[in-house]
């Protein structure tokens, strides 16, 4: 008994002390890598699985020996594949085409890219479909999250 | 005898231990003179959060003091924590309040109007800014430079601009007509001129949107492809030739659709730029505001 009203006493200030500590609590943060999975829409199915195949098979035998060389985010040929899934083969294959003759350029540094965080020039696919309302503009000196 | 001695000395060494830690907070703990949960404590405590810019603390606070005394000053702050945390609604509604029977009414109403101005809806703003009775005599030039500036901010200009131009200060007339201009007759470079630009010669149309070296890479890479192509058929590599034939069309088709693109891009930055430029130079101004506190 004697030991329980001590051990009371003791933590007496605890009992009445502040509690909204519990508002404020830092959050659990995950640092697990997400996956990084590109659905295929209804109407595109079929062309995304036949690029994403394509593009499966380039990682694995060139890209992952090669290197990351693209100075894109993301790569040209995740660019391929993203396209593909916006606007469908055709225009897909048009808009990585347009991306290929841009990697190409020797002089991509004045083209005001908005950088991505890992430091690579950020170039969407959605930016590219010919909708003017799927565009999102960083400016040049933009340091793109997303 | 002596170990038992022992053993007092040993239990009052404890017991002393204990209860230096069950005081120690009272030793600690902080002294009011007053009393912390007082109507003039909590003004103070409302007051300084306010002055911190903890808005959201600051107005519970109010609200308490609210509950025990009348005071229109500490209604209106009430209003304005709602106002800078982006509860415009209910920031309205506060100044409302203050309408009738408060010596800040004109106050209180401009308040009203700045709520629904920055609540983005410049529709029902310019609305009331024209028919309602609310209207300050004292804030009339405000309100009414308000009105324009939600214009220029969601991109409904009137064509009549002797009156808009007129409610600016002569020193940014000059200003707020650039930006007039900016909205109402952007330099945008047209998609279809691009790409047509493009198919006559490749990479012209990026050369028009501003892309020179994307321009001349694409000339040069279609013109390479092509001239592999002519060449391999010379030499009679017919599969070669088929294959270069099928790359320089692809790689022409591509320029073209990339040069549309690219103009669209064009258009967003000028876009981007023009509503950026025409942001920051009224919130720099303050939007033209007076700086009001009670």
């Amino acid at each position: 008994m004697k030991t329980v009203i001590i051990i009371i006493l003791l933590f007496s200030s605890l009992i009445f002390s502040q509690t909204d500590w519990v508002k404020w609590e830092a959050k659990q943060i995950s640092y697990e890598v997400k996956k990084e999975v590109i659905q295929p829409s209804a109407a595109n199915g079929l062309g995304t699985k036949l690029v994403s195949g394509l593009q499966k098979f380039y990682k694995f035998f060139i890209s992952d020996l090669d290197g990351d060389n693209c100075p894109f985010y993301p790569s040209c040929s995740k660019f391929f594949v993203e396209s593909v899934n916006e606007a469908g083969l055709i225009k897909g294959s048009l808009m990585f085409t347009d991306r290929f003759i841009r990697d190409l350029n020797f002089f991509k540094g004045s083209n005001d890219y908005p950088k991505y965080i890992n430091g690579k020039y950020y170039d969407p696919a959605y930016n590219y479909t010919l909708i003017s309302q799927k565009i999102k503009y960083f400016p040049g000196d933009a340091v793109v999250k997303e | 005898m002596l170990l038992s001695k022992n053993k007092v000395i040993s239990q009052n060494f404890i017991l002393l231990i204990i209860f230096v830690l069950i005081f120690q907070k009272d030793i600690f703990c902080q002294q009011l003179k007053d009393n912390l949960l007082s109507v003039g404590s909590r003004l103070k405590f409302a007051d300084y959060l306010f002055q911190q810019e903890d808005y959201l603390r600051a107005l519970n606070e109010y609200r308490e003091f609210l509950k025990f005394e009348n005071n229109d000053s500490v209604r209106y702050r009430l209003a304005e924590s709602f106002f800078r945390i982006g509860r415009f609604s209910e920031a309205a509604d506060n100044f409302k309040g203050l309408f009738l029977g408060s010596d800040i009414s004109e106050e209180a109403k401009l308040g009203f109007y700045r709520s629904f101005f920055f609540s983005g809806d410049y529709k029902i703003f310019r609305e009331l800014a024209t028919t309602s009775i609310y209207v300050p005599d004292k804030y009339k030039t405000e309100i009414n430079r308000l009105y324009f500036i939600s214009h220029f901010m969601d991109n409904t200009l009137p064509y009549d601009t002797a009156k808009m131009f007129s409610a600016f200060p002569d020193s940014n007339r000059q200003e707020i007509k650039n930006f007039y201009r900016g909205r109402k007759f952007p330099e945008y470079k047209s998609p279809t001129t691009a790409a047509l630009l493009s198919a006559a010669v490749p990479g012209l149309g990026k050369i028009y949107t501003g892309e020179i070296g994307d321009g001349i890479t694409s000339f040069i890479t279609t013109g390479l492809l092509v001239f592999l192509s002519v060449n391999n058929f010379d030499h009679d590599h017919d599969f070669r030739g088929w294959l270069f034939a099928g790359l320089a069309t692809l790689s022409y088709g591509g320029t073209i659709y990339g040069s549309a693109a690219s103009a669209q891009i064009y258009n967003a930055g000028i876009k981007f730029n023009i509503d950026n430029g025409i942001k920051l130079y009224f919130e720099k101004r303050n939007y033209f505001l007076p700086k009001l506190e009670f």
